[in-house]
C-alpha cells in the first residue's frame, strides 16, 4: 500500500498538530487556580515562549541571520499591530470579555501564526527525503506539547475548561498539516523563506511576552518567584529543543 | 600577550565604560522616570541577548552539567539576595535616600557585575573571540546600567566624579569574577559547561528579579517591550552574523 507522499506530510501534519492538545493535560491535576498560580502560570507561558523564540532564532539563523532580522521585526511590527485593534473592539473568547478575552485572543494569534513557520519547516525537512520522516514527526510532535501548555497556562485560568483549552491548543497548531504540504512540494522556494517565518514567529511570540505576559506575571506574584519560573522553564525549553 | 592578560584588559574596559552612564548628569540635573525605565530595559535586552549567546553560540548544544549549572546559578543568587536582605528591592528609586537603600543598590550592582564578571571568563575560555564579543556586550551594557545608578547617586547629592567612580568601583567584581573563572577553566577544562551554565541561570535571574519588574512601573509596557527587544535582537543578530 503506498500512500501519496502528500497525503503522508498532512498526516504527519496532524499528528503534530494533534500532539499540541496534549499540553492541556497537565491542568488536570491543577484544581483550585489562586492569583499567584495564574502569575506562575504566566510565567511558564513567558518561559516557554522565550526558550522556544531562543531555538527558533538559533535555527533561522542558520539559513541567513539578516532574513531572520527581518522577519523578527516584521513579527513584532504585525502583533504590535494587532493588539493596537484588539484593544480598539469590544472583544468575546468563549464566554470571556474584557482584558482577558483580548488576551486570550492575541495569544492564539501570536501561536497560530507561529504554527505557519513550523509547518514550513515540517515540510522543508520532509524534502529532504521520507526516511527520516518518522522521526521528525516525533520531535515535532512531542515539542509542541509544551507550546499546548503555554496556551493552557493562559487560557485555563480564564475558565476555560481543559477540553477547551486542548481544543484551541490543536487548533493554534492546524496551519502546520495547511503549510507542511507546500512546503514539501516546493522545497527549493520554501527554504529560502524559512528565514523569514522564522524570525517572524520568534519575534511575535517576544513581544508577547514582554508585552503582555510578564507584565501581568508580575502583578500578582513576587518578582523572585517569576523569575525562578522564567529562567528554568526558558532552557528547559531550549534543552527540549536541542536534544529532539 | 598571554591570555589571562587579555581577560583582564576586556573585563577592565568593560568596567570602566560604566563610566560613560554617567556623562548624561554632565548636562541634565536628573533623569526622567521613562528614561531609568527605558535604560534598565537596554541593559535587560543585552543580558538575555548575551545569555542566548552563552547557549546557543557557546555551545552547540547545552550538557547535562550545564543544566546542572544553569539551576545552580539561579539558586546561588536567589540565596545571596536574600541572605542580604535585597530580594524584593526596588532598584531605581530615585526618591528613596536613606542610607540603607543606598548600601543596598551599590550592593546589587556589585552582585550583577559578579555574574557579568563569570560570563565574561567563560565565553574567553570557549574561544577568544567570543570572550571579546561578549566582554563588549557587557560594556554597552554596562552603560544604561550605570547612568541609573549616577541617577540614584546624584538623588542623594554625591559628586558627578564621585558617583562615576562609584559606578566604576561595583564593576571591579566583574574584573575579578572574569578573571578567575578563566583561570579555573584553564586548569580544569571540564569546569567550562558548568561555567557557562552558571553564568545563564545568574543572568537570567538577574535580568527577570531586577532589571525588569520595575522598567513596567517607569513606562508603558509596549515601549519596555520593543526597548528589551532590539537591545536582545542587535545582541542574537552579532552572535548569529559572527559565527
Amino acid at each position: 500500500m503506498t500512500a501519496s507522499p502528500v497525503v503522508v506530510v498532512f498526516t504527519y501534519g496532524l499528528v503534530t498538530a494533534l500532539a499540541t492538545g496534549l499540553g492541556a493535560l497537565p491542568f488536570f491535576f491543577v484544581r483550585g487556580l489562586s492569583a499567584r498560580a495564574v502569575a506562575q502560570a504566566n510565567a511558564v507561558a513567558s518561559g516557554l515562549m522565550l526558550g522556544a523564540s531562543f531555538g527558533l532564532v538559533a535555527e533561522g539563523t542558520g539559513f541567513g541571520a539578516w532574513q531572520t532580522l527581518v522577519g523578527g521585526v516584521v513579527g513584532v511590527g504585525f502583533i504590535l499591530v494587532t493588539a493596537r485593534i484588539l484593544r480598539s473592539h469590544d472583544i468575546g473568547f468563549g464566554h470571556v470579555r474584557g482584558i482577558g478575552a483580548r488576551r486570550m485572543l492575541l495569544l492564539m494569534v501570536v501561536m497560530t501564526v507561529h504554527s505557519f513557520a513550523e509547518g514550513v519547516a515540517v515540510g522543508v525537512s520532509f524534502g529532504g527525503g521520507m526516511a527520516l520522516a518518522l522521526a521528525i514527526v516525533v520531535a515535532i510532535a512531542v515539542h509542541n506539547i509544551p507550546e499546548g501548555l503555554a496556551i493552557s497556562a493562559v487560557l485555563r485560568p480564564q475558565g476555560m475548561s481543559v477540553a477547551q483549552c486542548a481544543w484551541w491548543s490543536v487548533v493554534s497548531s492546524l496551519p502546520q498539516p495547511i503549510m507542511a504540504v507546500p512546503a514539501f512540494l516546493l522545497v527549493d522556494a520554501f527554504r529560502r523563506i524559512l528565514p523569514y517565518g522564522i524570525g517572524f514567529a520568534a519575534g511575535a511570540m517576544v513581544f508577547m511576552v514582554f508585552e503582555e505576559l510578564l507584565p501581568e506575571a508580575y502583578g500578582q506574584e513576587q518578582r523572585a518567584g517569576v523569575a525562578v519560573t522564567v529562567t528554568i522553564t526558558l532552557v528547559a525549553m531550549l534543552v527540549f529543543q536541542q536534544y529532539l | 600577550m598571554d591570555p589571562i592578560l587579555l581577560v583582564l584588559l576586556y573585563s577592565s574596559v568593560a568596567a570602566a565604560v560604566a563610566a560613560v552612564g554617567a556623562a548624561p548628569f554632565l548636562w541634565r540635573a536628573q533623569l526622567r522616570s521613562e528614561w531609568v525605565g527605558w535604560s534598565n530595559a537596554v541593559a535587560a535586552g543585552l543580558m538575555l541577548g548575551a545569555a542566548y549567546a552563552l547557549m546557543v553560540t557557546g555551545v552547540p548544544r547545552i550538557p547535562p552539567s550545564g543544566v546542572i549549572g544553569v539551576l545552580i546559578g539561579l539558586v546561588f543568587i536567589n540565596r545571596l539576595h536574600a541572605a542580604a536582605g535585597t530580594s524584593e528591592i526596588d532598584l531605581n528609586r530615585l526618591e528613596q535616600t536613606s542610607p540603607e537603600y543606598g548600601y543596598q543598590v551599590l550592593l546589587i550592582n556589585t552582585f550583577h557585575a559578579g555574574s557579568e564578571g563569570v560570563a565574561i571568563g567563560a565565553a574567553m575560555s570557549v574561544s577568544l573571540p567570543f570572550g571579546v564579543f561578549m566582554a563588549l556586550a557587557i560594556a554597552v551594557h554596562n552603560i544604561p546600567e550605570g547612568m541609573v545608578l549616577t541617577a540614584i547617586l546624584r538623588g542623594r547629592d554625591v559628586r558627578l566624579g564621585a558617583a562615576a567612580g562609584l559606578v566604576v568601583a561595583t564593576n571591579v567584581s566583574q574584573v575579578l569574577m572574569a578573571i578567575v573563572v578563566y583561570a579555573l577553566v584553564m586548569a580544569a577544562p571540564g569546569l567550562l559547561p558548568w561555567a557557562l551554565g552558571f553564568a545563564v541561570g545568574s543572568l537570567v535571574y538577574l535580568v527577570l528579579a531586577e532589571l525588569l519588574p520595575q522598567c513596567y512601573r517607569q513606562a508603558g509596557p509596549t515601549s519596555i517591550a520593543l526597548v528589551t527587544i532590539v537591545a536582545m535582537g542587535i545582541v542574537i543578530l552579532l552572535a548569529g552574523v559572527g559565527t
